[in-house]
């Protein structure tokens, strides 16, 4: 099925069971490498900016903007565990953010009132995807992309196309509280990631999900409910988004119909640098995490160091493909090594 | 054809390997192996499951890099790095598990194993040449070729595959278990194939673990054991009980456990199937099964056998007739409806159907089970370490070769991969379990060991349902129903159950 992922299905080389020094520093790089490259800028950027990069202070900061961006990049996540490309969650983050605001200011309701509405409202953008794909049998990029364009249109349509603001008040404060000094986005970051790294490691959820994305018939054929599981891993997803759009929302004090753009190619980019992480190419959220981290990291250094956006596109587009490409090759030339 | 004139034995090898050694990681696959391949002759490799014959043919054919050691064609070293070395040096290879594009058609799947012109030679994409045509009549291939392969069965897939190898002209062909997946009328074809092969004077490598097949067209035999050689015999000293003892160290006689499946008195009816149909593949099948019985279903591949397991399994919905299980009606609505009524089937292609090949050993044994760790009712967490130790528990005893549970499927060899997906079915301690060629490319032994597990299920209680092409293994069975053309055609019990009589039944 195109459209789904298919993973390699190389045999995976095992550290330890041959311990040739060279082996072990490939098994090293193959599997650290990632993480490596996360270590490498952040020693780069300290050397470059030494005041301004390395205080506690930009750190936080550097974790407090990392926070949409890994909610929406956890919940990425699990589709592609299961096989399958998502394309709209995007557009769900400028939803829910566009929702809650609005529901806000126009309708007049209580902050938590209109939050809760909007996650409900990108839960419902995740079924639809979820049923899309598991019952209607569309590919799922097409079906994403569908929704995604038609999400395009609600979000125009509601907002006129111009930003919805609001005044400072307890719906902003969700971004700017913070509990013994840490700031409750890094917070509810933390919660929702280690929530999604419990239910994929440590539950039936969590396996099947795995098992559907590595062999869909023969999860079906030991008894696994493959519709069923591919809509729970949508709707998580699009609930993800959406919670990253109230967030993003309550930062930035509006909804707008492009707030959640730049997520698209980023949750991919850190989706697909975690999957070289520890892991041989699967997707999984400690991954994933890293792999936010370093798109964050790049963007925040580079621009205290005062790279035009251009730089920070070309840096950030080489070291995706760098780091990626430096696990496989090393994972190819450890196997090779194994031969002879 | 003619038949090649020098006496098997005296003709200097075509292809000679020495001293040839692989390792992946701690397991030693191939410790210095030599053994020679001549024109003409077939050549028949034997050994239990992981003894490392796979091992061998991936490296002759490109497949695997081997760590030491040399590949002579015609007394010069070879260098075989990639499938496409392997082709110039005139090897063709049927290997052990399917390798199709799926989206291509048969004669696309064929063709491209064929190496003719350069890349850019204009070759016909549609339609199906004559060259495949020959070497599709040759293995009897009589569906279309024109279709995407993932219309057909997985047994059309692989004639498929064996005509791919057969389509140029080759001066060896290895064969990795060609007729695992063959009924009995196609192995015999695929027999007469190599033979004829033989005689024409193609060196043939021939891997099976029926015996009786071995000892039929085999001009010599090696023996396998944990990466080296055990045995070689010539031609004169071929006797099952030889080839036996140099796979498993001690005699095994086949039916030996037939009165080892003992059923009750009065026995509890646990399935009842009254006029089921589907389509034209299954027609009006009627049969009951009792507790603790083993029941074998026979029939040439198509004749609906999986079809109707299918059925009983809630894979698909039959759209006529009654079940009844335990006396209740049984109406499966899906996979999981029917695994929660106690029914569990061990399908017959494992790596499509059954395995998750970059998972664990652990996450394939358990992947029907997982609720069984689940730390308690309200909390939906599963406890990793028990998970495991029941793992390693489960390897050992079905005997499953692996360093650790937590070791990917796919590192194991196909016997063992075989006794994995067995394993995840008796964990689930099924009422009715269905197996589908169990014991595909399972080795003598190790297929003992699996008829064990088959009667310590059944004498706790399980009702059996064994499907099988190798005829001498449904010899074990309670009863053996023919199935032809989608209907039962016949029931043998007691001393009627012989090879010779169904396959009579069959082609009656
Ligand atoms: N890719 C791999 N990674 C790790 N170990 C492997 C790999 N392939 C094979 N092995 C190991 O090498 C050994 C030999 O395997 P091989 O497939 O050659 O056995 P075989 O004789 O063909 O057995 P079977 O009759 O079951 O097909 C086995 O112990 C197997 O576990
Ligand atoms: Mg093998």
């Amino acid at each position: 099925m195109e459209g789904t992922i298919e993973k390699a299905t190389k045999p995976s080389a095992e550290p330890g069971a041959a311990p040739g020094k060279a082996q072990r520093m490939l098994v090293l790089s193959g599997r650290y490498g990632t993480p490596a490259v996360l270590v490498l800028l952040l020693i780069g950027f300290t050397a470059a900016s030494p005041q301004a990069f390395m205080t506690g202070q930009n750190l936080l900061n550097i974790l407090n903007q990392s926070a949409t961006l890994a909610i929406v990049a956890g919940g990425l996540t699990l589709p592609l565990v299961a096989g399958k490309f998502d394309l709209s969650f995007a557009a769900v983050v400028s939803l829910s953010g566009i929702l809650a605001v609005g529901f806000l200011e126009r309708s007049g309701l209580p902050w938590f009132a209109a939050v809760l509405l909007a996650l409900a409202a990108a839960s419902i953008i995740g079924l639809v995807n979820g049923l899309l794909v598991a019952y209607l049998r569309i590919n799922p990029i097409v079906a994403t992309l569908g929704t995604s364009t038609m999400l395009l249109g609600v979000n125009y349509a509601y907002s006129n196309g111009t930003p919805i603001t609001l005044a400072p008040g307890p719906f902003t404060d969700i971004a700017r509280a913070s509990v013994l000094g840490i700031p409750a986005p890094i917070i509810l970051t933390a919660i929702v990631l280690g929530g999604l790294w419990v239910a994929l490691n440590f539950t039936l959820l969590g396996h099947h999900m795995q098992a559907v994305g590595t062999n869909q018939v023969a999860a079906r054929m030991a008894g696994v409910r493959v519709a069923r599981i591919t809509v729970i891993a949508f709707a998580i997803c699009a609930l993800c988004a959406g919670l990253a759009g109230v967030v993003l929302a309550a930062r930035i004090g509006s909804g707008q119909v492009t707030a959640g753009d730049g997520y698209l190619l980023n949750a991919f980019a850190a989706v697909f640098l975690g999957a070289s992480v520890l892991r041989d190419g699967d997707f999984h959220i400690l991954g994933t995490v890293v792999g936010v981290l370093i798109v964050t990291v790049t963007f925040n250094g580079l621009s205290l160091l005062g790279a035009q956006s251009y730089v920070q596109f070309l840096f950030q587009g080489g070291i995706l493909v760098a780091a990626t490409a430096l696990s496989s090759t090393s994972r190819g030339m450890l196997l090779a090594s194994v031969r002879h | 054809m003619t038949t090649a004139t020098t006496a098997p034995g005296q003709a200097a090898p075509l292809v000679r390997v020495r001293g040839l050694t692989k390792s992946y990681g701690a397991i030693r696959a191939l410790r210095g192996v030599d053994v020679s391949f001549r024109r003409g002759e077939i050549h028949g490799l034997v050994g239990a499951n992981g003894a490392g014959k796979s091992t061998l043919i991936r490296c002759l054919a490109g497949l695997e890099r081997p760590d030491a050691g040399d590949i002579l064609v015609d007394g010069e070293i070879a260098h075989v790095h990639g499938p496409d070395d392997a082709a110039r040096l005139g090897l063709a290879f049927i290997h052990q598990e399917l390798n199709l594009v799926s989206s291509f058609t048969g004669a696309q799947n064929i063709m491209l194993g064929s190496h003719r012109g350069s890349m850019v030679t204009p070759r016909r994409f549609s339609g199906v040449p004559r060259a495949v045509l020959d070497a599709a009549r040759r293995v009897g291939i009589d569906f279309p070729l024109d279709i995407p392969v993932s219309e057909l069965t997985v047994h059309q897939q692989w004639l498929v595959t064996i005509a791919r190898a057969l389509v140029e002209d080759r001066a060896l062909i290895a064969m990795d278990e060609p007729t695992a997946s063959l009924d009995a009328q196609e192995a015999a074809t695929l027999l007469k194939v190599a033979r004829e092969l033989a005689a024409s004077g193609v060196a043939v490598v021939f891997i099976s673990h029926r015996l009786d097949e071995v000892t039929a067209v085999c001009d010599r035999v090696t023996a396998f054991k944990d990466g080296s050689i055990s045995l070689a015999l010539p031609r004169a000293e071929i006797t099952r009980e030889a080839v036996v003892r140099a796979i498993v160290g001690h005699d095994v006689t086949p039916g030996a456990g037939a009165t080892a499946f003992e059923v009750t008195e009065h026995p509890r009816v646990v399935l009842r199937l009254q006029d089921v149909g589907r389509g034209r593949s299954v027609r009006e099948v009627s049969l009951t099964l009792h507790e603790g019985e083993v029941v074998g279903i026979a029939g040439l591949v198509g004749s609906g056998r999986t079809e109707l397991a299918r059925l009983i399994f809630g894979a698909d919905r039959p759209d006529r007739g009654t079940m009844l299980l335990d006396g209740k009606p049984y109406r499966p609505r899906s996979i999981p409806h029917a695994i929660a009524r106690g029914v569990a089937y061990v399908p017959e292609e494992r790596r499509s159907e059954a395995l998750f090949l970059t998972h664990s050993v652990e996450d394939n044994l358990h992947i029907t089970v997982w609720d069984r760790w689940r730390m308690s009712k309200l909390l939906p967490l599963i406890r990793p370490r028990a998970s495991r130790a029941a793992a390693n528990h489960t390897c050992r005893t079905l005997g499953i070769k692996t360093a650790d549970a937590r070791r990917p499927v796919m590192s194991l060899s196909g016997g063992n991969q075989q006794k994995v997906v067995m394993g995840r079915w008796l964990a689930t301690n099924p009422k009715i379990l269905i197996l589908d060629e169990p014991t595909r490319g399972v080795d003598v032994g190790a297929r003992a060991d699996i008829y064990d597990r088959i009667r310590e299920a059944n004498r706790s209680g399980s009702a059996v349902l064994v499907i099988s092409s190798e005829f001498e293994e449904l010899l074990e069975c309670n009863r053996v129903l023919v199935m032809a053309e989608g209907r039962i055609v016949g029931e043998l019990t007691g001393g009627e159950i012989t090879v010779p009589n169904m396959l009579h039944l069959c082609y009656a």
